[in-house]
């Protein structure tokens, strides 16, 4: 072998030299990340509570929160919008200007619903055009706008349930533990991420199957936890979801709704079948509907179908199919409103427009979210939270058409955080419990009574 | 000349082992102009701010972004300031988006640019509890929009209330899921409470 030259040597020390240095240059130029962007591009988004359920004489005031391009002044948006409604929910919409108020603090504009609209005994449908002037841009709310205006329905028959003051402590203990898992990666054990100082998320939802099969969403682990009869199974979703609200399909496969609002679905075997991205920019809740999984979503305050009968639907066709009531096998609609600090309104409705029975739920303790409406026989079952500023528990309400048939409280159980509305389920079975502690988590059953 | 180019691609090679801290880079982007006096602070104005910095992604201890609606350094390791990735973190945005001061006695109105490189001196905790001239604490059947809730951990601001009883809450949430609105059930949740910011004027 030749002796290399000091020539050489040089020549080679200066090769790995300036190529280190233009790596390092090139590097340093990728990892300053993009161009800063100094002002944001026009923007426009909304918020809008609807009264789907009125108290006959209530006043009507509609409000809505119209969100833009931040300017460098730190004014608000320079806003504007009309809101197109009708009585019942056919014929021609009527124009309305919204005006703008001096408070934001449930929303800038408004408009006031003229008395003969507001009284119709069929109630009245709306959806409002929101512009941000500045920019010209503008959004619809509801989003699917004319096609599924939201329908504000009068409660004349609604039946009175009154809670009075709620008495913590007094919780039901579950009839039977179904599930339980210890925290860990283990095949047998239950994911758990996070840390004491930025909190705790383990599994984020579950489902129960009309055999009694119960699945567990092990976010962190990506996988599906099922416990059938006297075995478990376990089916690698392929990828952490947490946070994530999870149902399963009558075949068996998986429907799992991330957080940025992305429906990944999955064949029984955890292979993926199809994603598909919702229409609203959030979500609350996912759900069975009568063909394929559906989802409450905001700003729009509506049930939308994501799929239907296995083929994923568009965006805009979400939209078009929304409803404002959770819709049942039997095409009726659960239509859920919490108004003020303890008040609950639950109806089950048919062809949008008609009440078919409807209850007014009052409490002196506040009421929180709505985890479960649902028709069990002749009963709905209404799970809620009810709270003080430094305790919880959940409350089963069974409610008929005498007023309250049934109620109990269940402790809040939540060491980890889940998906928002996805501490319940219901079935013929009973009604099913996901609670976590620092040792793992586990499903509980309460056994309900069911009249024939 | 050959042997040149081979040993400037084994340099480039060797330089890319550096790579792993370099992407820790988007703070050269941000600035530490001080902020605009402001007289009023409205609570939609704030929803507008909040919601700009959506998509922006989230950092431990941060408190700056752009506006080009993507996490410019996603996935960072959780609880580490070092990384200097886009994004506030919870306390950071609700910070700069009640346009606070660094000085915990001052509760004037201080508008702190997206790009304004500032996490401000309280952290979740410090919320819940109502520390600072500015802020304080609310019955939380009473929050309305942009006030908020915090806990030890975390602190997220009251987009606007929602239908079945849970709120929309505008949050910088963690490393994998980003600052977006997101639905969410503090308000019922114990280990919750609520926080204002003095001073709205609209």
């Amino acid at each position: 072998m030749r002796r290399p030259s000091i020539r050489s040597l040089a020549g080679g020390a200066a090769g790995i030299t300036s190529g280190v240095i233009a790596g390092v240059v090139l590097t340093a130029v990728s990892a300053a990340g993009p161009p800063a962007v100094p002002n944001p591009p026009a923007l426009i988004d909304a918020a809008h509570v609807p009264p789907l359920l009125r108290m006959p004489g209530e006043p009507l005031r509609l409000r809505y929160s119209i969100v833009c391009t931040p300017n460098d002044g730190g004014l608000p948006c320079d806003g504007s919008g009309t809101v197109y409604i009708r009585g019942g929910d056919g014929g021609q919409f009527r124009p309305f200007a919204l005006r703008r108020g001096h408070d934001s603090k449930e929303g800038r504009y408004y408009v006031d619903v003229p008395a003969e609209l507001a009284s119709a005994a069929a109630g009245f449908s709306y959806y409002a055009v929101l512009r941000d002037d500045s920019s010209g841009a503008t959004v619809t709310v509801p989003s699917g706008g004319a096609d599924t205006p939201q329908v504000s329905l009068p409660l004349l028959d609604a039946i009175p349930v009154g809670l009075g003051r709620h008495l913590f402590g007094r919780v039901r203990a579950p009839d039977a533990q179904v599930a339980e898992a210890s925290w860990g990666a283990a095949p047998q054990d239950v994911g758990l991420a996070g840390s004491r100082e930025l909190g705790y998320s383990g599994p984020s939802s579950f489902d129960v199957e009309p055999d009694g099969t119960v699945d567990l969403l092990d976010s962190v682990n990506g996988r599906v936890m099922s416990w059938r009869r006297d075995r478990r199974e376990v089916v690698t979703l392929g990828g952490a979801a947490e946070l994530a609200d999870f149902a399963v399909d009558a075949d068996g496969g998986f429907d799992v709704l991330e957080p940025r609002g992305t429906l990944r679905t999955f064949r029984p075997d955890g292979t993926p079948k199809w994603s598909q991205t919702l229409a609203d920019r959030t979500w609350a809740k996912l759900a069975h509907g009568p063909s394929g999984p559906v989802v409450l979503q905001q700003p729009s305050e509506q049930w939308m179908p994501v799929a239907d009968k296995g083929t994923p639907l568009t965006r805009s066709a979400q939209a078009r199919a929304a409803h404002d009531g959770k819709p049942l096998a039997n095409g009726h609609e659960i239509v859920v409103e919490r108004v003020g600090e303890g008040e609950l309104r639950v109806a089950e409705t048919a062809s949008r427009s008609t009440v078919l029975r409807a209850w007014r739920i009052t409490s002196d303790t506040p009421i929180g979210e709505v985890q479960l409406a649902e028709p069990l026989g002749p009963r709905m079952v209404v799970v809620t939270k009810t709270y003080t500023d430094d305790r919880d528990e959940f409350v089963v309400l069974m409610l008929d058409r005498t007023g309250l048939a049934g109620s109990f409280s269940v402790a809040s159980g939540s060491w980890t955080e889940t998906a928002p509305l996805a501490r319940f389920r219901l079935t013929a079975g009973g009604l099913y419990r996901l609670r976590t502690t620092e040792s793992g988590a586990r499903i509980d059953r309460f056994d309900l009574e069911v009249p024939r | 000349m050959r042997r040149l180019i081979v040993l400037f691609g084994i340099g480039v090679i060797l330089s890319s082992a550096a790579g792993a801290q370099a992407y820790h880079r988007f703070w050269v982007n941000c600035n530490y102009d001080a902020p605009t006096f402001m007289t009023t602070m409205t609570r939609d104005a704030a929803q507008d701010y909040a919601n700009a910095a959506r998509y922006e992604g989230y950092q431990w201890g941060g408190g700056c972004w752009n506006y080009d609606d993507v996490d410019s350094y996603p996935y960072d390791p959780p609880a580490d300031t070092s990384t200097h990735g886009e994004g506030g973190d919870c306390s950071g945005l609700t910070f700069k988006t009640w346009r606070e001061s660094t000085d915990t006695w001052r509760d004037g109105r201080y508008y702190w640019r997206a790009l304004r490189n500032v996490h401000g001196p309280y952290d979740a905790a410090s919320f819940r509890n109502g520390n600072g001239a500015p802020n304080h604490v609310v019955a939380k059947s009473t929050a309305g929009v942009m006030d908020a809730f915090a806990s030890s951990t975390h602190v997220g601001m009251v987009f606007m209330r929602s239908l079945y009883g849970g709120d929309q809450i505008v949050e910088a949430k963690c490393e994998a899921c980003g600052t977006n609105i997101f639905y969410r059930t503090y308000r019922s949740d114990s280990s919750y409470g609520g926080v204002g910011r003095w001073g709205w004027t609209g």
